[in-house]
């Protein structure tokens, strides 16, 4: 069992505490660690390129680059802005890493395509009528719906994940995890990125609450 | 933002994609009310990690930034280093290692050669996020 990052001092107005969708995540990166190792080890690659959308906490990138791969290059992004500068401390209090950057963004927006070899996503999954707005959201200081409501189907903003991945990850060796619930349809959404040539794996399901929440992971080349 | 984030970031603004004056953004016209700010970070000192990044690296771009910045001590090639452990590479890998790894850039603005617009950088955090007017 890989050690679970410490996060102290959150405040809970401002960004979500690691719950069960954070702590499936950690399993899926702690059963995929052979497989990352594997396709990543650096003699004579280039130094992989491991990026998050949606920091959070920071509790998934900092457990990535303590247990998985220690020394890739990091970036990660947020909207909001108290997730971007939480999630450099978590970093920090484990211990950090060569390198880890932070951008406040929407996204990957701004990062240049093709660049991402790992990209990992626990979206906001929730089905809910529509996506919170940016406006509001900087108006009232309020960012924690961002976190959690997806739209329509929960499936508003992981669609357009997927529907970019192509420009996101350096296809030749890029592999991205993201996270489901079962209201998201999964299995409907993995016909159809098969259709569009990728390689899609359930890694793991797991039942929590009322929720069943999934992480699948998506590549061209195997 | 350390300077290695520079060689990954690129103007968000749709229109701008396809311009190759998007990458790099620029640090030479910065606003008074913001002033460039740079500070050193210890980071352990590895030469294989900075070699195997150096693949990664967009040489042209990083000459850009560093000069802009008040760097211009290095090579105008990218440098070939077959093995990262050899004493006379250490300087190269040093010099590197700081200004790839080392150098934060507290504050400033990044600008986008092709549309001009101003990317802000605060606490060591780049905003890419654009005004309504810009998105789509």
């Amino acid at each position: 069992m890989l050690p679970t990052p410490s996060i102290s001092k959150l405040n809970i107005a401002h960004v979500y505490e690691p719950a069960e969708d954070s702590f499936l995540f950690l399993d899926v990166l702690q059963d995929e660690l052979p497989y990352l190792r594997e396709r990543f080890s650096t003699a004579n690659a280039p130094t992989p390129l491991v990026a998050e959308i949606g920091l959070g906490s920071g509790i998934v990138t900092t457990f990535f680059h303590k247990n998985i791969l220690p020394n890739a290059l990091f970036l990660g992004t947020d909207l909001n802005p108290y997730a971007c500068s939480k999630s450099k401390e978590t970093s920090k209090e484990n211990g950090d890493t060569r390198y880890f950057d932070v951008l406040r963004t929407n996204l990957l927006d701004g990062l240049r395509p093709g660049l991402v070899d790992v990209l990992l996503f626990n979206p906001p999954y929730v089905p809910d009528h529509t996506v919170p707005s940016f406006e509001s959201a900087v108006k009232t200081d309020d960012w924690l719906d961002f976190a959690l409501l997806g739209g329509c189907d929960g499936m508003q903003v992981t669609s357009v994940v997927l529907d970019h991945l192509a420009e996101f990850l350096n296809l030749a060796r890029g592999v991205a995890y993201v996270l489901f619930c079962r209201r998201n349809k999964p299995t409907e959404v993995a016909k159809l990125m098969r259709n569009r040539g990728w390689i899609v794996d359930m890694i793991e399901e797991r039942k929590a609450g009322w929720e069943v929440l999934s992480v699948w992971k998506f590549s061209k080349v195997k | 933002m350390k300077i290695l984030t520079a060689n990954f970031v690129q103007c968000t603004v749709k229109a701008c994609g396809s311009s190759p004056d998007c990458f790099p953004l620029h640090f030479d016209q910065q606003t008074p009310d913001l002033p460039l700010e740079l500070a050193h970070e210890d980071v352990d000192f590895s030469p294989e990690f900075i070699c195997n990044v150096l693949p990664r690296i967009e040489w042209p771009a990083l000459l850009t930034t560093a000069r802009e910045l008040g760097n211009t001590q290095l090579p105008p090639a990218k440098p070939e280093i077959e093995n990262p452990s050899a004493p006379e590479n250490e300087q190269l890998l040093r010099d590197l290692h700081t200004l790839l790894l080392e150098t934060q850039i507290i504050q400033g603005s990044m600008r986008c050669a092709n549309c001009g617009h101003i990317y802000f950088i605060r606490d060591s955090i780049p905003n890419f996020l654009l005004p309504g007017h810009l998105v789509q």
